[in-house]
């Protein structure tokens, strides 16, 4: 199994998170954490995530990053694991 | 201005000439700023044809297709359409009504959460929140419908807002769609793989249509003469008679294409995804291949085979960047075009039954390279696809992913619209034929000069064929012996028909398929037990195909 934690920014617009959490599970990622939170301007969407799969975390990330609304994808290390955050992985529309 | 007009306008602003809808009690404020527009409206008989017609318009023209329904029923039965473009990659707009804004969350008459039931099967949606923003999201869900990776996009508009009333703002077009160029390291990574390879084979997909780079995909092909394969949507990107063409790879592909691959030491793979039809199974797939992979969506790479180099971005620019002489594959070229000698078309079937392939052969000769297939999913699909001559991708429009029984009908209505002039041929069976038979009240209504093949085994023929040859001859559901007179009912929606019996009369059948000026359908009895040859068993290589001799040999056994 393959476990990893996902740093996402995506806009706020009608389902967004549902669609992420969507392409998760259409591509059989199963969610373990979760955290959201509105940015200050109230535009976006910041989301932490933790999943694990059998398949590689490029599958989920590249499905992500094709969402139209969601301006970066990283994979992180997870927060409890404490320290810096490793940007494994970013991309912007 | 209300909301209604707004989009209708912004409509007419994208260039959309025909909507294919349905009305309804939500949509109607839509249907009323129609009446003041000059887009025209296709009224069809059943929603989901107007996604499918929308579908086929699209991929005859390459323009966006656009289709319309009411909430409730009407949205959810568009549903299979998009989800059909969806895995096509078509481009599409779909437009719902919704209930009122203050009723959406009541279980209001006619409401359900069309946003939510098609997340999984559209590129990108948008519900309506605003009528002065409808022109923004028109214009967006345009661009988005057509850029990188085409794909349908969906609009929900609430009755409200369509009624609301607010100043039009015009959305002035400020965005680049043309997708970004590949690498340079990636061309030259590819470039030297290609130097180095003795046995390369192109694997040609439906991106090749989609991203308009036949040209440079044909002048690729003649630069390097390297042998092409193609998938179902990749057919006719080099014309299917061009000497290096190998066919169709895969479950139903030729023994020359399937056999090129699982040989070659190099698979160069544009626009295409790997699809399990494609490959058979996927570990023995190409075994001693490198693989290069040309894709504008760069989630297709490495998602089920992993790509030594990924050339990703627009085909265009990869093409072109990756034509050159090769030296070194004289040889390898000889003997994939002996090859397809060797293994080429045998026609004299025994009996005295009209012989399916036989039939699509010589109406492929007659029909002429400006015809236009459509057809419906099953045994018939194969044929055509192995069987018709295709010199570009969009004359061929066939539901290669969600496999759609009942496209084909709708999608002809679709071609047939784009191109009135056009011999458009909707090759059906008798499965098929009923999932969207509604649709020849809208062939009549419109009068369009569709022809329509319907071939008819009185069985559920692939699914038959399954259960004959990886079942045991266990045959569960399959029979419809008990079909209607399909003459008799084209007839009764003004549908001139008539049937085909005898191999004698196949000639004859196609003379006046294509000299009926208006719409006709030819009901083509053949034999039951016809089967799709060759096949590659489900879960198995492509290097195990079997063939109809080598069955009827182990059954003799």
């Amino acid at each position: 199994m393959n476990k990893f934690t996902l740093q996402l920014r995506v806009k706020q617009s009608e389902g967004a998170l549902v669609r992420i959490l969507g392409v998760t599970r259409r591509r059989r990622f199963d969610l373990l954490r979760l955290t959201a939170d509105t940015t200050e301007d109230g535009h976006f969407l910041d989301i932490q995530m933790t999943v694990q799969a059998d398949r590689a975390e490029n599958t989920l990330v590249r499905q992500i990053e094709k969402l139209e609304d969601v301006s970066q994808v990283e994979v992180i290390e997870p927060d409890e694991a404490g320290g810096e955050r490793r940007a494994a992985r970013s991309t912007a529309h | 201005m209300k909301g209604a007009e707004f989009l209708v306008k912004a409509l007419e602003h994208e260039g959309v000439e025909i909507i294919f809808g349905y009305p309804g009690g939500a949509i109607m404020p839509v249907y009323d700023a129609l009446l003041d527009s000059k887009i025209r409206h296709i009224l069809v008989r059943h929603e989901q044809a107007a996604a499918l017609a929308a579908d086929g318009y699209a991929r005859a023209t390459g323009k966006v297709g656009v289709c319309m329904a009411t909430s409730g029923p009407g949205a959810t039965n568009l549903v299979t359409g998009i989800a059909n473009a969806y895995m096509d990659s078509i481009p599409m707009v779909a437009i719902t009504g919704q209930v009122a804004t203050s009723l959406m969350g009541t279980d209001a008459f006619q409401e359900v959460d069309i946003f939510g039931i098609t997340l999984p099967v559209v590129k990108h949606s948008f519900l309506a929140k605003t009528a002065a923003e409808l022109p923004r999201i028109v214009h967006e869900a345009f661009r988005i419908a057509r850029s990188g990776r085409p794909g349908p996009v969906l609009i929900d508009l609430p009755k409200d807002i369509a009624n609301t009333i607010a100043e039009y703002e015009f959305h002035e077009d400020d965005t680049n769609e043309e997708s970004a160029e590949p690498s340079k390291e990636s061309i030259t990574r590819a470039l030297t793989l290609m130097r180095e390879s003795r046995n390369p084979v192109v694997y040609a997909g439906g991106g090749i249509g989609m991203a308009n780079a036949l040209d440079e995909f044909r002048a690729f092909i003649a630069a390097t003469r390297i042998p092409v394969v193609a998938t179902l949507k990749g057919l006719g990107a080099l014309p299917t008679t061009d000497e290096l063409a190998l066919g169709m790879m895969g479950m139903h592909g030729t023994k020359t294409a399937n056999h090129a691959v699982q040989t070659c030491d190099l698979l160069i793979c544009v626009g295409a995804r790997f699809d399990d039809r494609a490959t058979g199974r996927l570990n023995a797939f190409a075994p001693n291949a490198k693989v290069i992979h040309l894709d504008v969506d760069r989630a297709e790479v490495g998602k089920l085979r992993r790509a030594d180099v990924p050339v990703i971005g627009n085909l265009r620019h990869a093409l072109k960047a990756l034509t050159c002489k090769l030296k070194d594959i004289e040889p390898w070229r000889r003997e994939c075009t002996a090859s397809k000698d060797t293994h080429a078309w045998d026609y004299a079937a025994p009996g005295t039954e009209v012989y399916a392939p036989g039939f699509l052969k010589s109406l492929s000769d007659r029909a002429g390279d400006d015809s236009i297939v459509a057809c419906d999913v099953g045994q018939h699909q194969m044929w055509v696809a192995q069987h018709f001559h295709f010199n570009r991708p969009s004359q061929h429009l066939s539901s290669g992913g969600l496999g759609t029984m009942g496209y084909g009908l709708p999608a002809a209505i679709g071609a047939q619209l784009a191109f009135p002039n056009a011999t458009v041929i909707n090759v059906s069976g008798d499965g098929s034929i009923m999932m969207n038979l509604q649709e020849l009240a809208t062939l009549r209504r419109y009068d369009l000069p569709v022809k329509i093949v319907l071939f008819d085994n009185r069985a559920l023929g692939m699914v038959r064929q399954w259960q004959e040859l990886f079942h045991g001859k266990r045959y569960s559901e399959v029979d419809l012996s008990d079909n209607p007179d399909f003459c008799r009912v084209a007839e009764s929606m003004g549908i001139p028909a008539f049937r085909v019996e005898d191999r004698g009369d196949v000639s004859a059948a196609i003379d006046r398929l294509l000299a009926e000026p208006g719409p006709v359908l030819a009901h083509v009895l053949i034999h039951q037990e016809a089967n799709v040859w060759p096949i590659v068993g489900p879960g198995r290589s492509n290097s195990e195909m079997l063939h109809q001799h080598e069955v009827a040999r182990e059954v003799a056994r």
